[in-house]
């Protein structure tokens, strides 16, 4: 390029940016707005949230530019804005901190968003016109692309208006990734990638339009050798795991597998039998001859019903709802049992009508009393959407406006009440009327509409709770079985597809989304076939992979390439220590011997210092979240020295004291505890030094001293197993 | 990365970005470990101590007119028996019963004008700051399961938030804080009450029987960390640690072990009784202590709760009772905290549920008044000496400056070093929700 060339090139970017800059009037809503939200002034700790900050208020995120322009421009008696001289508005000397400002310096008086304030202040405060153009969408370049670990990426983010013109706003827009671990972004829309491969997603926010950039971190190992393929799950993690050069863990062993399969699926231990029998068969379908002899089982019914009636809020708040829940919780576990399809159960909940006695989901309008939480519960437990952000302003990270709020809300405007002959419980029923509700922006009727749908008249007779569980269970629904296959692989797999799990939305894609599309679909052909989603995934090889990893895949916490281990929950680690220990649990009201995983309600959560300690869920709340994954002190302290557990270990004729008296030869019963605890067989080493533990404890002592001795080694040999991570985890 | 267990954030909205704020809050999603939290903030600390709060709670609702906001002018139906003082402070004058905190004026605030308190009788709001009446999915956390859910905790073998009220009566009264929906991790740790406490000490076994068992657990616990990316199994290896350190060398023992205490310092705060008032809280001056005691061993938040003030009936009768007790407590752990150099590090707020009536009632009581209530705050690093706030002539409204609880909290986290136009927590639907809504950092305390 010779110097003249280029010349005449700078000249000619000078040339066309001033000719951009001269003429154009600014518009409030399109130029100024966003720079109040990228500078935090309308964020929710600052003058965005509601009564607004020291007397100015700005509507969150800049969602109502009519608003703020009434704040910004006429409050305050104009002393915000001053067009005689710009650089004296309050608005300007307080986001410099020329003047003292609760929230510091927002904005620098050198920058371009400082200029164009002044600038717009100068045209006189233009609001803009009506035939100006508004923001339609925005988009990102690049919308995907393959990175290397460590590799960073600008962004560029452009305005696409209604008028067909574009502007780049990449400064002023906001970036926040999904997977803090794997990505950071800086203002301005710098994206470095940290030493995990994967995929990561960064939400772009720009004017309450979002937009996603997707990068995929390959690790670029090489996949040659792959196990083989089960289903079509194993096709789609695989074709994964190929593109980003990842190999997966070999296959799980018999022992483990059956321990790992049978806590998933029925929340307790393999017995010592059931372990030896497995691994002893040469049936070479029998991984899934177990799963389904355990999916027949009268405990997976109980360890399902347990998860759905803490998501279904099946609570015991005052003694009087005992009846209640007991019915609630039978009718969950009797569902799971007889396999009802999943579209049936969640209608027969939704829109749940009449006496309780009769029909027990009514139960659960009784733990959700209002139309808004009825809604907000629906969206979120059955179709992965959050609407809550949506009742006071625009969704901030999904499209969902307040309107979208109310009109999803209406399904439940006719739900009516009366007392039922059973004390302090209702009848629930459909109040006779046109379903609708009122949006509290516009103030203006809103008829139901689904989400993404149009407004429907119903008729005064009909239930619009039925015609919205119609609309769930439509093949079609892009809600529905997605949710639901995303929150059983979550069960499985310890990370959904998806996470948060209810968390579903554009802006939160899914690390395979072909697998979360596919098994979806799958479900729908099945008929909502719960048993046989179940049955896809944990006989997929992908299910059987070992936690174990190889060279390349320890860091792997998105693909699958290996199982990922998960803590036994409150209930399960209470009934496997009982397991252990050869304990009967004594829960008030129920038969000696009840698993705590079949307890009907979260009432045992107070009586149970264990169960509320390890995060046993109160069942006050729609998400699967409440169950706390978090270690604590007390819960350490709890297992390691709880004196309950201590005298279960030493009290006559528990399984210490039975150990001591047992005749066989140590090396055996030590075998033993390995079956029951870990379903695996010992070590050398490890009878060795359970071995030298039982000598020490009896070393120079004879008669009752020894046996003393010898039990309190089966005391500790067993407080040892039940602390290790290979008991507390399902690996 | 840690700038937000320090001080040094300037102004309210700067200081820590979201960023910054986000790799913090991974410690729960095992993103980082403890240790490395701990690593990190056993580099990064800069005063002489780590920043922490006392949290006193008095139950039933104290007479505001009664101590700190005397009205010797109203008719005597308003004003009662008790004279005003003056104290250190230069037109600040307090109840007559409390003289010895008249001489330490100078270390403490009052403020006259609280003015958006519940109406139940709950402890819920003075460790919330939060009305309980409408809350998130989960409930709100109390500030002790905020700041171990944003800090943890200091020491391995102390835990971050604890909680010394025992059971009561009247169990409102008896919230030591709960975590709401942060869980059960973030729940105070309750020496004085429940099943866990038992959990403290050794259960039937000797020490040398548990060091026996730490290494048989250690040989046998051989399971591939490996196995686990998230950092879980991690995070338990640590609290077990820390778990064996509580029982092994039981630094939170000897914190509540007031024996371990010079007697004559143990003398100033006196003891009390360790029964309860009635439906309400014990009278343990001690305890005033034992909350300084957990702080220095590394405690973050401790929360107490001292006698029972619904004063229905026989208001005077019961005062005299209570307050010199009080006094006696509070001024030892002003002095105490003072002496020690502790006095920039930890707050202390001392507050009931509301105020009491300006008529006093037939019974020669006062009954409930949530239309204002009186707060005392002291050391913290904030600035004392003064009142903020009035009420009218019969302390039945307030006249200058109503404050409101979440405007306390605000300064509380402020001195903890946590910005609360910044951090947000997710309540169970996911919502981000900011520590205190609407409030900043009182300018006249910070």
């Amino acid at each position: 390029m010779t110097l003249q060339s280029l010349t005449l090139i700078v000249a000619l970017a000078s040339f066309s940016a001033l000719a951009a800059e001269a003429p154009r009037t600014l518009n409030f809503t399109n130029d100024i707005v966003p720079i109040l939200t990228k500078s935090g002034c309308n964020s929710g700790g600052c003058h965005g949230k509601s009564g607004g900050q020291n007397g100015f208020k700005l509507s969150l995120l800049g969602f109502e530019a009519e608003e703020d322009y009434e704040h910004i421009v006429k409050e305050a008696r104009g002393r915000r804005l001053f067009p005689a001289s710009p650089e004296q508005s309050l608005l300007l000397t307080k986001g410099t901190a020329q003047l003292p400002h609760g929230g510091g310096k927002k904005l620098e008086a050198t920058s371009e968003d400082y200029a164009d304030i002044v600038r717009w202040i100068r045209q006189g405060m233009p609001y803009g016109k009506a035939s100006d153009p508004t923001l339609a969408r925005i988009s990102v370049d690049p919308a995907k692309l393959t990175m290397p670990l460590k590799g960073a990426q600008q962004l560029k983010v452009t305005a696409h208006y209604t008028d067909g013109s574009t502007r780049d706003v990449t400064k002023r827009a906001l970036y926040e990734a999904n997977e803090k671990a794997m990505a950071e972004t800086s203002e301005g829309g710098h994206v470095q990638l940290f030493d995990l491969p994967g995929d990561v997603a960064v939400m772009v926010r720009y004017q309450g339009k979002v937009s996603t950039f997707r990068a995929t971190v390959p690790l670029g190992a090489p996949v040659d050798k792959l196990p083989p393929i089960s289903n079509f799950v194993d096709d789609l993690v695989f074709a994964k795991l190929k593109t980003i050069g990842m190999p997966p863990s070999e296959i799980s062993d018999d022992g483990t597998f059956i321990r790992r399969v049978t806590l998933d699926l029925t929340g307790r231990l393999p017995t010592a039998e059931e372990m030896k029998d497995f691994i002893a068969s040469k049936d070479i379908r029998k991984r899934a001859a177990l799963t389904d002899r355990l999916l027949d089982s009268p405990e997976y019914a109980e360890y399902f019903a347990n998860k759905w009636s803490a998501l279904l809020r099946n609570q015991r708040t005052q003694p009087t709802y005992a009846r209640g829940s007991y019915l609630f919780h039978s009718w969950i576990r009797d569902s799971l049992a007889d396999n009802k399809p999943y579209d049936q159960f969640v209608h027969q909940v939704v829109a749940a009508a009449g006496d309780l006695e009769q029909n027990p989901p009514v139960a659960w309008y009784r733990q959700v009393k209002e139309m808004k939480q009825q809604m907000e519960d629906v969206a979120q437990l059955f179709l992965g959407t959050r609407m809550q952000c949506a009742q006071c302003h625009h969704h901030p990270f999904e499209k969902w406006s307040q309107q979208d709020y109310y009109g999803f809300a209406a399904f439940f405007s006719n739900v009516a009440r009366k007392p039922s002959s059973f004390v302090g419980e209702e009848i629930v029923f459909h109040k006779r009327g046109i379903a609708q509700t009122t949006n509290i922006r516009t103030k203006a009727a809103v008829m139901p509409t689904s989400l993404g749908g149009s407004a429907l008249k119903l008729k005064p007779e009909q239930d619009p709770r039925h015609v919205l569980a119609d609309w769930m269970s439509a093949k079609d629904n892009p809600f529905f079985a997605h949710t639901l296959v995303n929150r059983y692989w979550k069960h499985f797999f310890n990370r959904g597809l998806v996470e948060p799990e209810d968390d579903m939305r554009e802006t939160n894609p899914p690390v395979n989304p072909e697998l979360l599309n596919a098994l979806a679909t799958d479900f729908v052909k099945s008929g909502y076939d719960m048993k046989k989603l179940i049955r896809t995934l944990v006989t997929s090889t992908t299910y059987q992979l070992s936690a174990v990893p190889n060279a390349h895949n320890a860091k792997d916490r998105q693909n699958f390439s290996r199982y990922y281990p998960k803590r036994l929950n409150a209930e399960v680690l209470y009934d496997a220590v009982n397991t252990l220990l050869d304990v009967e649990s004594t829960f008030a009201g129920q038969a000696a011997g009840t698993r705590a995983v079949a307890l009907p309600d979260n009432s045992y959560n107070q009586s149970t210092y264990f169960l509320s300690v390890f995060g046993r869920p109160d069942s006050s709340s729609a998400c699967e979240c409440e169950r706390t994954q978090e270690a604590s002190l007390a819960q350490s302290l709890h297992l390691l020295n709880a004196a309950d557990i201590q005298t279960q270990l030493s009290r006559g004729k528990g399984r210490a004291d039975r150990l001591t008296q047992d005749v066989r030869p140590d090396d055996d019963k030590i075998t033993d505890l390995y079956h029951i605890a870990l379903s695996r067989e010992p070590s050398p080493a490890e009878v060795k030094l359970a071995h030298s533990h039982l000598q020490k404890k009896m070393l120079g002592k004879t008669g009752e001293e020894a046996l003393k001795g010898k039990k309190e080694a089966y005391e500790d040999i067993l407080w040892a197993l039940l602390n290790t991570k290979e008991f507390l985890f399902n690996h | 990365m840690l700038s937000i267990y320090s001080k040094s954030s300037g102004s309210f909205c700067d200081g820590v970005s979201r960023r910054n704020f986000l790799k913090v809050g991974g410690l729960a999603m095992g993103g980082i470990s403890l240790n490395d939290v701990l690593r990190a903030e056993a580099a990064q600390k800069s005063g002489k101590s780590h920043k922490a709060v006392i949290m006193v709670f008095l139950p039933g609702g104290p007479s505001h007119q009664d101590m700190f906001d005397m009205k010797p002018d109203a008719p005597s139906e308003i004003r009662g028996e008790f004279k005003p003082i003056p104290t250190n402070v230069a037109g600040i004058q307090i109840c007559e019963h409390l003289p010895r905190l008249a001489k330490m004026m100078d270390k403490c605030t009052l403020i006259r004008s609280l003015a958006d308190c519940d109406s139940g009788h709950d402890a819920f709001q003075c460790l919330t700051g939060r009305s309980a009446k409408r809350q998130p999915p989960g409930g709100w956390p109390s500030m002790g399961s905020i700041v171990s859910k944003l800090q943890g905790s200091v020491s391995p073998a102390m835990p971050a938030f604890v909680g010394l009220a025992p059971k009561m009566g009247h169990m409102p009264w008896a919230r030591t804080g709960e975590p709401g929906y942060l869980g059960v991790a973030h729940a105070p740790f309750q020496p004085n009450r429940g099943s866990g406490t038992g959990d403290m000490e050794l259960n039937g076994i000797t020490l040398d029987r548990l060091g026996d068992r730490k290494t048989l657990l250690a040989s046998f616990d051989g399971l591939r960390r490996d196995l686990d990316a998230t950092g879980l199994m991690g995070g338990i290896d640590v609290f077990n640690q820390q778990a064996l350190n509580v029982l092994t060398s039981p630094k939170l023992l000897h914190a509540l072990d007031l024996s371990r205490e010079d007697a004559r310092n143990v003398e100033r705060y006196g003891r009390g009784e360790n029964r309860n008032r009635d439906d309400g809280g014990p009278r343990l001056t001690s305890h005033f202590l034992m909350a300084r005691r957990l702080v220095e061993a590394g405690a973050r938040v401790v929360t107490l709760a001292f006698s029972r003030w619904d004063y229905h009936s026989n208001n005077f009768g019961q005062l005299r009772e209570d307050l010199p007790l009080l006094d006696a407590g509070l001024t030892a752990l002003i002095t105490d905290l003072h002496e020690r150099g502790l006095d920039q590090d930890v707050s202390v707020v001392v507050w009931g549920e509301f105020g009491r009536t300006p008529l006093i009632n037939a019974k020669g009581g006062r009954d409930h008044w949530p239309r204002v209530a009186s707060a005392l705050l002291a050391c913290g690093g904030m600035r004392h000496g003064q009142v903020i706030g009035a009420t009218d002539k019969h302390a039945g409204e307030p006249t200058d400056r109503p404050v409101a609880f979440g405007e306390v909290f605000a300064t509380l986290y402020r001195q903890m070093g946590i910005d609360v136009t910044k951090a947000v927590l997710n309540d169970l639907s996911g919502r981000p929700q900011y520590l205190v809504d609407g409030h900043l950092p009182m300018p006249e305390l910070v």
